[in-house]
């Protein structure tokens, strides 16, 4: 008897039994004790939950889909419901958040004992316009849960709500008109309302009636999902009502509606491009136009009408494709994602309750409420690990299959605007105290369960990601290890600094090792610098004594990802990883002094790095179905885009020209050990890229010279203008990381040589690169720390106090410079015969000219911080701490034996290329022969460091008779005065004056003007769009109309 | 002589005339009772529309029985789903234009105004 | 090392040292002849031909001197390491075994590099001194080096291409059979546009303002004096004949004896004296300019004639 009860009140149709019982004993139980209705409010939704929940499981292990039927009649006769796998997912899903919502919410629910009704009833009704398979039911279930919604939404009193509440009602009230003519008009062509019987008859909807019904029903359902431009009721609506009214309406009435549409979409065929259109239109524009949004819950309302827009397009797009297989990875996924993220999101607009974005810098004080605004936004963008990320990575793959490469660049788009103004948001809630004018705000007041909610939907958020993985061909283990190693690190964060450096030093090197010890060729070479070198500089970081909260998670994540990102076989697994990498180095570099700005510059052209090696593999995967990298050789006629794509990809993500502008603020700003992680390791991983897709493409699919020839000049371009700008910088760090990034376009053009000598010499002057800006970077570190400044004009004559730091900085730049003997040399040598070979001479003369104008930066570095005259207050200070000075001796260490051994270095090079293009180093000796000439290096070596020791030798022995008196600071002669103040006598400041005077006009800021002016352009653009939302209810219902009237013109009305 | 026209098309063309009314008052009155009103006119259409839908000419009740035999029942009687659905929608549109109303009085307590076109301080 | 044993690379060095010596004696008399010359030019008598190697002995033989620290003391070791090490480098005379130095261990390439090596000792030497000229001196150096290494460096690569070889002692094998061989003959674009940046190299006027005696007192060595001064006296013979000896090998079909490779190079010095004597100097963000205009425009129609042309 009670297990037949229990059976009863579980099987589907116990939700409406639960609902409507409650709704009843509500009021009844509110007579009694407002407490109990609250409680009994509570249980019922949870229940709803609970029986989606138990059906939905038995359902994924094996249970047939459950019909409910009505009346004791079987349809089409009577009204019947279906609680199949989509529908009990999404039902489950939903009950479960309107559970949370409801929680969330339950302070101004409680209020009102109708409230608590109204919600129950919203959220039943949502149930069954998701379940029910009749027409006519569903368009009561439609009407039912709006009029929960307006009444809802009543319960606030404020002029503003209510206003927008009106017009709400007005649109989704034509809306219904709509349906309900819709529904009438098919009933009288099919003579039935049961939703399977129709689709079955569907050919005799047809003539102007059936047009218009279908278009009727059509187009209430799409403006239920607010498509823009007929949306500001919806907006206003987001922007006015109590959070968790607007999140159940933005992710639970919309999720209703879209599965409406998803059960009517085999009657809309004919449709499928205008209403693909229409969704994908909104999804940009709402991306556009959010960037000009400063209110924050208006800001999510747009972001929410785009993912909607995402959503149906993906709907639609995989109807059109006959994909529907892939659903529940793409809807799904996108559903979970936008589920989760921006019902946390609205209710965490609850909780702070600031009305402006910039005013949610009051969050900046509450590290774990930003970790949770991070993770969510994180996850409407669609970065891994969540839901989101494995949805749009399919999507993208089914649209390329289909040859959709203009949605391709329409989803790509949309989400990198989303993630500008998401992300652009999320800064300022981080930065803190910089707010304008609203200083005199009260500080947050949160009580600690609050956030329970937000908490427990970013938590699900990461379990549902994470287990979408292993629906994906991904060896989920080892990809998801740097998210552990990640966790593990936050575990400990606690501990003091350097412990947690230590532990995580173990941890990722134990998962490094772990995830790479059995590769081999070019990923087991950039797995010494990736993982090794990684390991090796931050060591370094052991020199900060302080606690650097949550900075050793995210460095670990770092690094296990890049070890990860080496492992990678598949191209998803390359851009799980990658995404990670990205975000995880963000992060890092927000957490630096004045980070946030660059950051967030980092952050956008690493996404759009990353959505152009995104849409390089969709290509890649239309062209060869697969999804492994060793296959992307067979693009075949592709291969020139891929390829294109790719390097694209690569290239901004190392800083190329004119895609160079996040470089020098974010080098700068990060944390200064990290700088030297982030260009001597992290910029690796880009060449790594590269190095990988010209060897699978730029060898076996022999796509001609063409986009190699660009990569080149692209190289030496970036190398020629990084050279340039660094010589007018006065801050030491961005004039290192103006030096990285021109040293980076040698590697560039190196690899797009497509040749043996030209790809060893990539890889030589890559490792080169890691020992020398290793060097340089951990060194900086050392002064910044000693001075506490960083214009190099306020330094000067360090080298009486920091003689080792000076020593290392010296051989890591004669090494950068390319001056014989140190290991720089070899690079330029390989590079220049390359060229020649290759007949890139307009290349060579640059390269030519770019090394010499690096001269002029290099010096300026030693003359400007070590040389002259040291400042006053400067005088007692020690040399840089030895834990810093460690990894240095072992840079430094490696240059000299590659200096004076090339070949130790080169042989592996050689054999790691040997594969893809033969060799054709020819050794004599110890020389290395080209076709033009020769390079001995230890005899190079060897004399050098003769001409060198002789004239040391005299010089000392004539010492030994001269007196030599060491003098005091200022002890110069200097128009016949002796100075007194450094200052008077430093040369520093504006070091290359005549040098800016005589071609400075090269490298006034261009690139930065032209994105400036893009970003300008585009908040423009996005202004204007905005010119249909007149506040005006009316005028929104005439876009309704016309919406109507747009649709029938465009599906055939013309032609009637 | 008046024509033979179906009274099913009369009640057709008047709805489709109502709701085209209802549509132009929702349009272009500025009053937000004006506007219900205007919703309300819609609404009456389209159940006229509906009804006039499964109206068969000379039909009878739907009500098989002796003078009505199961076989001819779907040549001669008046479909009866449309009028069902009627009663529903009717129960649907009473409830929105309550609901409108209220909102209508409530933003008028709040505002002290019916003008829609003064109520547009959320936008963009 | 390729070397059979430890007697011929003995040999080698001793023969190297021998080169070192006459070279370095011919780059002080050539100065002191250069001198002559400008002087009776200017209708004076001049300076003797010992005058050099008595200023040296001079400054070499002082008995004190102040150190500015340990850097300002390497400075000139570098300097003249530099020199000695380009000279090591490059064939001096063609043919002759003796004389070919220690070429062997590179290129072309490997010259042009090694050149900096002094340049840049010597700058951080004369940085520590602390002297505000010196460090403007050397931006200056610096900033123009950029400038004439663009002409000189398409000048390269454009007889790189005519004679397929980065090898100088091959360069000098190609121009052999008669001076119509010569570069300046066959390849003359790249031997203007070679010459043009020489005259920036040898830092005479009207390239010489990072030298300035009168502006900046000679720049970056303004605070050397003594044994550290004698160090760069002898360098700025030995380094200037270097250069010399070099040009003469890519472009004037090098010297298969002493006596052609003296007449041949002072006559390429004669070009910077000559155009040093007529004309004043520049700024030099004006050179600077100079270079990226004329110079380079020949050096790119050096590359376009060689393939067009010679190809």
């Amino acid at each position: 008897m009670m297990n037949s009860l229990l059976d009863m009140l579980l099987h589907p149709l116990g939700i409406y039994v639960i609902a409507l019982g409650a709704g009843f004993l509500i009021p009844l139980f509110d007579r009694a004790h407002r407490g109990s209705a609250v409680l009994l409010f509570i249980a019922a939704l949870a229940a709803l939950a609970t029986i989606a929940g138990v059906n939905l499981l038995a359902i994924i292990k094996g249970a047939p889909p459950i019909f409910i039927e009505t009346a004791g009649i079987s349809p089409p006769f009577s009204i019947n419901m279906r609680f199949g796998l989509f529908e009990g997912g999404v039902v489950f899903a939903l009950n479960s958040v309107a559970f949370l919502a409801a929680l969330h919410l339950l302070g101004s629910l409680r209020k009102h004992a109708s409230a608590l009704l109204l919600y129950l009833i919203m959220v039943m009704g949502i149930n069954g316009m998701i379940m029910t398979r009749d027409l006519f039911n569903l368009f009561i279930f439609i009407e039912i849960t709006s009029l929960a919604t307006y009444a809802l939404i009543g319960m606030e009193r404020t002029g503003s709500v209510l206003a927008a509440g009106f017009k709400y009602i007005i649109a989704t009230s034509i809306a219904s008109a709509f349906f309900l003519l819709g529904t009438v008009f098919i009933y009288y062509q099919t003579g039935t309302l049961n939703i399977d019987d129709i689709i079955v008859h569907s050919d005799l909807i047809q003539g102007p009636i059936g047009l218009i019904a279908s278009l009727f029903l059509l187009t209430s359902l799409l403006i239920e999902l607010k498509p823009y431009p007929a949306n500001g009721w919806g907006l206003d609506v987001y922007e006015t009502a109590p959070s968790g009214i607007a999140s159940l309406i933005s992710v639970g009435v919309s999720s209703g509606v879209l599965f409406a549409l998803y059960k009517l979409l085999p009657l809309m065929g004919d449709f499928l491009p205008s209403i693909a259109l229409i969704s994908g239109v909104t999804f940009l524009a709402s991306n556009i136009i959010g960037l000009k949004q400063g209110n924050a819950r208006r800001l999510l309302g747009y972001s929410s009408i785009g993912q909607m827009g995402l959503l149906t397009m993906a709907l639609v797009m995989l109807q059109q494709l006959d994909a529907m297989d892939m659903a529940i990875i793409v809807v799904g996924g996108l559903f979970i994602n936008h589920l989760l993220a921006k019902a946390g999101l609205f209710w965490l607009a609850g909780i702070v309750n600031r009305e402006q974005i910039n005013d949610w810098s009051a969050l900046s004080q509450h590290p774990w409420l930003l970790f949770l605004f991070g993770s969510m936004i994180a996850a409407l963008i669609g970065l891994p690990p969540f839901p989101g990320f494995w949805g749009k990575w399919e999507l993208i793959m089914q649209l390329a299959t289909a040859d959709y490469y203009g949605w391709i660049l329409l989803v790509l788009a949309g989400s990198l605007l989303e993630a500008a103004y998401l992300f652009r948001w999320f800064t300022r809630a981080w930065q803190g105290d910089i707010t304008t004018g609203t200083a005199g705000l009260p500080a947050l007041r949160i009580r600690f369960w609050q956030p329970a909610t937000v908490g427990i939907a970013v938590f699900l958020l990461y379990v549902m990601g994470s287990g979408m993985a292993t629906l994906m061909d991904v060896t989920v283990p080892a990809f998801l290890l740097p998210l552990a190693a990640g966790l593990a690190m936050l575990l400990v964060d606690g501990l003091p600094g350097r412990l947690k450096n230590i532990v995580m030093l173990l941890i990722v090197g134990f998962f490094g090792i772990g995830l790479t010890h059995n590769l081999t060729g070019i990923n087991l070479l950039f797995s010494y610098l990736l993982v090794g070198g990684g390991l090796l500089i931050s060591i370094g970081a052991l020199y900060r004594k302080d606690n650097r909260r949550g900075f050793y998670p995210l460095l670990a994540v770092l690094l296990v990802s890049l070890a990860a990102l080496l492992r990678a076989r598949t191209s998803l697994e390359f851009f799980f990883s990658w995404e990670l990498m990205t975000l995880s180095s963000y992060l890092l570099i927000a957490v630096g002094r004045n980070g946030l700005k660059p950051a967030l510059s980092y952050l956008l052209f690493s996404l759009g790095a990353a959505y152009f090696i995104f849409a390089g593999f969709a290509v890649a995967f239309a062209a060869t179905g697969s999804l492994l990298l060793a296959d992307l050789g067979d693009a075949g006629e592709q291969a020139g885009l891929v390829f294109g794509l790719l390097a694209a990809g690569f290239v901004i993500k190392l800083g190329g020209f004119g895609l160079h502008i996040w470089l020098p603020g974010s080098y700068a700003e990060a944390d200064d050990d990290f700088t030297a992680i982030l260009s001597s390791v992290v910029s690796k991983a880009g060449i790594f890229g590269l190095v990988t897709i010209a060897a699978y493409l730029g060898v076996q699919a022999d796509i001609g010279l063409d986009p190699a020839y660009v990569l080149g000049w692209i190289g030496i371009l970036t190398a020629t203008f990084g050279a340039l700008m660094a010589v007018f910088q006065e801050d030491i760090k961005r004039l290192v990381a103006y030096s990285s990034m021109g040293q980076l376009g040698y590697i560039v053009t190196g690899v797009a040589l497509m040749s043996h000598l030209g790809w060893i010499s990539a890889l030589y002057t890559t490792v080169n690169h890691f020992l020398f800006k290793g060097i340089l970077f951990l060194a900086v570190a050392g002064i910044i720390l000693r001075t506490n400044e960083r214009l190099m004009y306020k330094m000067g004559g360090l080298i009486k106090n920091m003689p080792v730091t000076f020593t290392f900085t010296m051989i890591a730049i004669i090494a950068m410079s390319g001056v014989p003997p140190l290991s720089g040399y070899g690079g330029k040598w390989m590079l220049f015969n390359a060229l020649m070979d290759k007949g890139w001479y307009w290349i060579a003369a640059l390269a030519f000219f770019s090394s010499a104008v690096a001269f002029l930066y290099m010096f300026r570095l030693l003359q400007t911080v070590f040389l002259g005259q040291r400042k006053l207050e400067h005088a007692k200070l020690r040399e840089a701490p030895a834990i810093l000075l460690a990894p240095q001796v072992i840079l430094i260490a490696a240059i000299m034996v590659i200096s004076a051994y090339p070949k130790l270095l080169l042989d592996p090079l050689s054999a790691t290329i040997d594969p893809w293009i033969a060799s054709t180093l020819v050794w004599e000796g110890t020389s290395l022969v080209s076709h033009y000439g020769n390079w001995n290096a230890p005899m190079i070596m060897a004399i050098v460091g003769g001409v060198w020791m002789i004239p040391l030798i005299i010089l000392l022995l004539v010492s030994l008779t001269l007196k030599i008196q060491k003098v005091e600071q200022f002890n110069i002669v200097f128009a016949a005065e002796r100075p007194r103040r450094p200052e008077e006598t430093h040369f520093a400041y504006n070091f290359f004056a005549h040098y800016d005077r005589a071609i400075g006009f090269l490298v006034r800021p261009r690139a930065t003007a032209f994105w400036n002016a893009t970003v300008e352009w585009t908040h423009t653009f996005g202004s204007s769009l905005r010119i249909f939302y007149t506040g005006n209810g009316q005028t929104y219902a005439l876009f309704i109309i016309m919406y109507f009237i747009g649709m029938f013109l465009v599906n055939g009305g013309l032609e009637l | 002589m008046i024509p033979d026209i179906p009274i099913s098309l009369i009640a057709l063309c008047c709805g489709l005339a109502l709701i085209l009314i209802g549509l132009w008052g929702m349009l272009t009155q500025r009053n937000m009772i004006r506007i219900i009103i205007g919703f309300s006119l819609i609404d009456t259409g389209i159940h006229m529309v509906m009804v006039s839908i499964g109206y068969v000419t000379g039909g009878t009740a739907p009500i098989i029985n002796d003078s009505v035999p199961l076989a001819e029942a779907v040549k001669r009687i008046v479909d009866p789903v449309p009028s069902a659905l009627v009663l529903t929608a009717i129960v649907i549109g009473l409830g929105v234009t309550s609901v409108m109303l209220s909102f209508a009085v409530r933003i008028y307590k709040a505002r002290k105004t019916l003008m829609i076109d003064e109520l547009t301080e959320s936008k963009l | 090392m390729i070397y059979a044993s430890m007697s011929e690379w003995f040999g080698r060095v001793g023969y190297f040292g021998l080169t070192l010596l006459i070279v370095t004696v011919y780059g002080l008399l050539v100065g002191a002849l250069i001198e002559r010359i400008i002087a009776k030019v200017q209708g004076r008598v001049g300076i003797p031909y010992s005058q050099p190697f008595i200023n040296i002995a001079k400054t070499f033989f002082k008995r004190t001197a102040v150190s500015h620290g340990i850097m300002f003391y390497l400075g000139p070791v570098f300097r003249i390491a530099g020199g000695i090490g380009t000279l090591a480098f490059i064939p001096v005379i063609y043919g002759s075994e003796m004389f070919s130095n220690f070429s062997m261990a590179g290129d072309l390439f490997l010259v042009i590099y090694f050149m900096f090596f002094g340049q840049l000792g010597m700058a951080l030497g004369a940085g520590e001194s602390g002297h505000p000229y010196s460090a403007i001196g050397i931006a200056r150096g610096l900033s123009q080096m950029t400038a004439y290494e663009v002409p000189f460096a398409l000048a390269v690569i454009s007889i790189v291409i005519q004679y397929d070889t980065l090898s100088i002692t091959e360069i000098v094998a190609a121009q052999q059979g008669g001076w119509q061989n010569w570069t300046v003959i066959t390849n003359w674009v790249a031997t203007l546009a070679a010459m043009l940046a020489f005259l920036g190299m040898t830092g005479y006027s009207p390239f010489d303002i990072f030298l300035a005696p009168q502006e900046i007192p000679i720049g970056p060595p303004t605070e050397f004096h003594s044994a550290y001064l004698s160090f760069l006296q002898i360098n700025r013979a030995l380094f200037g004949a270097t250069k010399l000896v070099l040009f003469m090998n890519l472009f004037f079909g090098g010297a298969t004896g002493w006596v052609e490779l003296m007449i041949k190079t002072l006559l390429i010095y004669m070009v910077a004296i000559v155009v040093g004597v007529a004309f004043p100097r520049f700024r030099v963000d004006q050179g600077i300019r100079f270079f990226f205009k004329i110079p380079t425009l020949i050096g790119i129609m050096s590359i376009v004639y060689v393939q067009m042309v010679l190809a």
